[in-house]
């Protein structure tokens, strides 16, 4: 094997390279002013889900991906309850977590992995070309996309939308059945919406429109955009940054982390930022296309799919060209379920890379 | 899909690319825009707070509401010098130096946000802070918002208070737009209903110039107020228990039997709702300002459960109107001794007698006759060992207890051992006895109505259940409780044009360090022929012949009083009339 062209190597090291990114961001994100929250500072904490990370990495990398294939059914099963779980429970911010002592779990970070790997055999299996086939995949989809949906977490729930639309028309749908699908879906969602309980409905009502909170959200966008600006070509420099250390943003180690990066690194940062996505994605695709059973292509473009959605609509959202949608930039955010998440996702890839050499 | 996916690749590059134009536009395009955003640092936000509905009594008078004040506030940010600050400030407000050094110190998540620095400052303190302005810079003067209580710690206890948000109630009401700094309903109706009470926040959002003033507004939200409550409690009532119960330590409820409105709830001591923070240490905590004694203290009945002893005893059949039962002071059982609080002993009396002279003898030998599992049948009818239901938080249930840790029959049947209740549930039972049989969910809240005065809610009385009670028990159990007033242990309320009917009760109580307390109770009901008013009396550290003074002097109030009589529902009809027993009693 050639090192010239090795995907799946060059995915692990720019993998390691955006996470030792994330942490140092989240350094210096916990060096400001706001960052007076109680417990340890949040690098410290990302840290130990990091090595959580590896452990499951290592793991998983001598983990054949076609096991996954048989799993399908009770990863599927159990992301359900635990969806089921979280709505009863209804801690955390929106709602969103399960909580056992410091360690805060989000099913719905890892519903996003279940749902590609059960698409994939769910496609992989049966003739797509059939219009019940797809109907079949939206049942699939649709229940754990209600379940998230009114937690309410419209993020992933939109993250779900993509996925399941691009990894139909990869395993190839009917572009004809995939319009219809598009069609239906606009036509049901008023029901949908009705069936909502009140509160759900005011939560999504303040997500769609982030004027009825002006003093909140309003004033979120302009700072996020004021300070993406003032990085200009080269940054502030590291740890000097003046808006996020002030806490214009509230959430700049989660959701706005993106703006964390352009204001101290500036242009270039985002530029190297960008780049490393690009050759991860890139990278990601290559061993995509060379992978064999359609299982495993599904499974590929599916994480393909997720990273590069999450990644336009976070910086969209920082840099003001999309509404505010809390998904978090793949492992950049801080967040343990994500990068977590995101590692199996990696590790499933390097295997498709493994086993497709290894023939 | 080896096509399909190969499209694939193009997409990555437009939507990267389009991130990196976007980048490009903010940090090359427009980057002297934003840097001089981002150094000027010169927006800043005004939060005006939580505009809070009023809370008035039946009858419309304020009982709580928002006045305008001015606060004096600061920004972080904008603070050059806090030292210096802290030092002219301190002599102004009369507030500790270094306190106001640590609050001007603390960290924010917000820096640019205006804080409170203390609410409500006088003329005179903004007249000296204008004075030194040009050395107080990042501290301005800024119109607010504060609660008023109109009878101050008088309603503690029922209104509560409210103040700042903390991190965990924070996150229940996030989505209902309340933020760090805000005031919130913490205590008594203020919390019940927080979230009909609260309106929603206004304020701006403004640019400064480089000495934090303000350039111009950017935004402008309007505040939107809150809902007003109105109490069934009358506020002459409520002032007119105040006043009787003074400096004691103790709770007075008054309630109409008729359907469960509470009419006044005091309890002591109390404390200030506008100065919480001095009531938390000492010397004030240890005798529990914050513990609302008529729902959630729980104590032994003692005489006053012979009220239930003596429904059980008649009910029953276990004894008739005119059984008579020695009492010779004490009475011995195994090994055993009772005694009754009359050390020479009532002598042959029948249920007639013991009742007004509260004799323990005959109640614990008609107790032991009826059994443990009888007398406790009938407390559980009653709701004893429930909470009654009130709208006010934190009420506790007493406890009613079972066989086995009863204590025995006699200790039952007079209200000792391990049974304990709470005044309200008290009130209700008492309210019942006068009724007729019905027992009333207690309840404060009348009406809830929107500031355009559209009325959002309004409670109907809550009938808990009916306890089915014989005319023949009703009629000797009312006699009774009449001559406890007329000459019985309960003759301090003894009021004349005022027929009052009730019941003492005392409990000695072990404390620690304290020895023993002798905690004097009074439950009653006015007229004993129409009753249209019942109330429970009790005092921590007193006898029950003075709790019943008070409940007497407060009836006499209500009944002469031409303000109160004039405006309350007390001087409508009662009920129609009871059945009347003889009245003669030799």
């Amino acid at each position: 094997m050639e090192n010239r062209d090795n995907p799946g190597k060059i995915l692990l090291v720019v993998t390691s390279i955006l996470t030792a990114l994330g942490i140092l961001l989240l350094y210096s994100a916990s060096r400001s002013v706001s960052a007076v929250t109680s417990g340890l500072p949040v690098y410290v904490k990302q840290i130990v889900w990091l090595f959580l990370g590896v452990l499951i990495f290592l793991w998983l990398k001598g983990f054949d991906y076609r096991h996954w294939n048989k799993l399908t059914h009770v990863l599927y099963f159990i992301i359900l309850i635990l969806l089921l779980v979280v709505l009863a429970m209804g801690t955390g911010r929106a709602g969103r977590w399960i909580r056992i002592g410091w360690f805060n779990f989000q099913p719905s970070e890892f519903a996003k992995f279940i749902l590609i790997i059960v698409l994939a055999k769910y496609f992989s299996v049966r003739d797509v070309q059939r219009f019940s086939t797809l109907l079949g995949g939206v049942l699939l989809a649709g229940i754990p996309f209600i379940l998230i949906l009114i937690q309410p977490n419209l993020g992933t729930a939109f993250l779900f939308i993509v996925i399941f639309f691009v990894m139909a028309y990869l395993a190839g749908a009917k572009k004809k059945h995939l319009l219809i699908l598009v069609i239906i879906g606009i036509l049901i969602s008023p029901f949908l919406w009705m069936g909502l309980k009140d509160y759900q409905k005011q939560r999504v009502a303040i997500f769609l429109n982030p004027w009825k909170d002006p003093l909140g959200k309003g004033y979120n966008i302009l700072q996020s955009k004021i300070t993406i600006g003032s990085g200009g070509i080269i940054g502030k420099g590291f740890l000097k940054g003046t808006q996020t250390k002030l806490a214009f943003l509230p959430e700049f180690h989660t959701d706005f982390i993106f703006c964390l990066l352009a204001e101290e690194f500036g242009l270039i940062g985002v530029f190297v930022l960008l780049f490393l996505y690009y050759v991860f994605l890139t990278q990601a695709l290559k061993i995509t296309l060379t992978t064999q059973d359609s299982f495993g292509r599904l499974v590929g473009s599916g994480i393909i799919v997720m990273f590069l959605t999450q990644i336009f609509i976070n910086i969209g959202m920082a840099s003001g060209i999309l509404p505010v949608a809390g998904i978090p930039l793949p492992f950049l955010s801080y967040g343990g379920s994500a990068l977590i998440v995101s590692f199996i996702c990696v590790a499933t890839m390097y295997n498709l890379w493994r086993n497709t050499t290894l023939f | 899909m080896e096509q399909r996916l190969k499209e694939f690749l193009l997409i990555i590059r437009i939507l990267l690319g389009i991130l990196i134009i976007q980048s490009i536009n903010l940090q090359v395009i427009h980057f002297a825009y934003y840097r001089r955003l981002s150094e000027q640092n010169c927006i800043r936000t005004i939060d005006l707070g939580i505009p809070r509905g009023k809370i008035l009594d039946r009858n419309g008078r304020i009982l709580a509401e928002d006045k305008t004040c001015f606060n004096l506030v600061f920004v972080p940010y904008d603070m050059k010098n806090p030292e210096e600050a802290a030092s002219i400030l301190s002599r102004i407000l009369n507030i500790d130096h270094d306190e106001l050094l640590t609050q001007l110190r603390k960290k924010s998540s917000n820096p640019f946000k205006r804080r409170i620095l203390k609410r409500g400052i006088s003329q005179a303190e903004i007249a000296a802070v204008s004075e030194y302005a040009f050395r107080l810079s990042g501290i301005f003067v800024q119109a607010g918002l504060d609660r008023q209580y109109t009878l101050r710690e008088g309603t503690s206890h029922l209104l509560g208070y409210t103040g700042e948000v903390n991190q965990e109630e924070l996150e229940l009401t996030k989505d209902e737009g309340v933020k760090a700094g805000h005031y919130i309903g913490k205590y008594g109706l203020e919390k019940q209903y927080d979230d009909l009470l609260r309106g929603k926040s206004g304020g701006y959002q403004i640019e400064v110039d480089a000495r934090g003033h303000q350039r111009e507004i950017i935004r402008e939200i309007s505040m939107i107020p809150g809902n007003n409550l109105i109490l069934t409690v009358d506020q002459s009532i409520q002032e007119a228990c105040i006043n009787e119960l003074g400096d004691r330590a103790g709770g007075i409820i008054v309630m109409d039997p008729r359907n469960g409105e509470v009419l006044a709830l005091v309890s002591q001591p109390s404390f200030d709702p506008l100065n919480v923070a001095k009531y938390i240490g000492p010397p004030y905590s240890h005798r529990k300002p914050f513990l609302n004694r008529v729902i959630a203290g729980q104590y032994a009945p003692g005489s006053i459960f012979k009220i239930i002893t003596e429904i059980a005893a008649l009910e029953t059949g276990e004894i008739g109107e005119h059984d008579r039962i020695e009492c010779t002071g004490s009475m011995e059982v195994g090994d055993r001794i009772f005694h009754c609080w009359k050390e020479e002993g009532h002598g042959w009396v029948d249920i007639n007698q013991a009742l007004p002279f509260s004799c323990n003898i005959f109640f614990g030998t008609i107790g032991s006759k009826i059994g443990v599992n009888k007398i406790l049948e009938y407390g559980k009818l009653f709701d004893f060992g429930k909470p009654s239901g009130v709208d006010l938080p934190g009420e506790k249930s007493g406890n009613l207890p079972s066989f086995e840790e009863s204590g025995g029959a006699i200790n039952i049947a007079i209200g000792q051992g391990a049974i304990t209740t709470t005044p309200i549930q008290l009130c209700a039972m008492i309210s019942a006895v006068a009724n007729g049989g019905n027992l009333w969910k207690p309840f404060i809240v009348k009406k809830i109505i929107a500031p355009d005065g559209k009325v959002i809610r309004e409670f109907q009385p809550v009938l808990r259940k009916t306890i089915f009670i014989s005319d023949e028990t009703l009629t000797i159990l009312r006699r009774g409780l009449r001559n406890v007033v007329r000459f019985g242990t309960g003759a301090g309320a003894n009021v004349a044009g005022i027929e009052i009917a009730g019941k003492t009760g005392t409990a000695q109580i072990a404390q620690k360090d304290l020895g023993l307390l002798t905690r004097g109770a009074f439950v009653c009901y006015a007229p004993a022929d129409s009753p249209n008013l019942a109330m429970v009396v009790f005092l921590d550290e007193a006898s029950s012949s003075q709790a019943a003074r008070i409940a007497g002097a407060i009836i006499k109030k209500i009944y002469t009083s031409d303000e109160i009589r004039s405006e309350t529902v007390i001087s409508e009809t009662g009920i129609e009339s009871l059945p009347s027993g003889s009245q003669g009693f030799e």
